[in-house]
């Protein structure tokens, strides 16, 4: 009997990892909220269906699954805050990710365009000057558009900010 | 009349990168450990 369950677990979540793997956003979910259905502690389904809620445009359902299930979102401080941000609740997100128990890249990535979004460009300045030294990915010309996005900014303002030679 | 046009800056491209990282945990664990303790492995592979 167990054993039939925890198999049953297994296939559920293959099923989940190939319709994430495919891009089936939609059908993800359904899984994933059948896994929560049958085992409501399951901490990884739930990560999953944040993110289908998220790839769905859904960023307040996301968000009232992390607010309302806290036993399960200890991990899922940029989930939230991606969410916020989305919602338009910039304060909100900074919080969010300024309390983030793990402070990785995509935190750093993520607080640098909510520092955007609130017009504080010369702590944004920072922070992507900060992201783009440690990063090494597909996004590194975004990420200098992005830059130089924050530095024209800058430069209306008239910031005394030592300003970097763009391409 | 119209009043003479006058040039403004353009709002600068920006992009959300930070969606790009919005993605599945790694379920790998939970596919694998699951199906082997069924069969109660429990030793790996070694034995």
């Amino acid at each position: 009997m167990a054993a039939s369950r925890e198999s049953n677990l297994s296939s559920l979540y293959a099923e989940l990892n190939r319709f994430g793997q495919a891009g089936e956003s939609e059908r993800a979910l359904k899984t994933a909220n059948k896994i929560l259905q049958q085992f409501p502690d399951e901490k990884e389904a739930f990560h999953c269906k944040v993110v289908c809620l998220i790839q769905l445009s859904r960023f307040q359902d996301g968000l009232k699954a992390v607010n309302n299930t806290p036993k399960l979102s200890s991990d899922l401080d940029f989930e939230k805050a991606y969410c916020q941000y989305r919602l338009n609740q910039p304060l909100q997100a900074l919080k969010t990710v300024n309390e983030a128990s793990n402070v990785t890249l995509r935190i750093k990535e993520l607080k640098a365009q909510i520092l955007y979004r609130l017009e504080k460009y010369e702590e944004c300045f920072d922070a992507y000057r900060d992201v783009i030294k440690n990063s090494d990915d597909d996004y590194e010309d975004e990420r200098e558009t992005n830059l130089s996005a924050v530095v024209a900014n800058l430069c209306t303002e008239n910031s005394v900010k030592d300003l970097p030679q763009l391409r | 009349l119209p009043p003479d046009m006058r040039p403004i800056p353009c709002k600068p491209l920006f992009f959300d990168l930070a969606y790009n990282f919005i993605e599945f945990p790694s379920l790998e664990e939970k596919i694998e450990t699951s199906a082997s303790g069924s069969k109660k492995a429990g030793a790996g592979i070694t034995g």
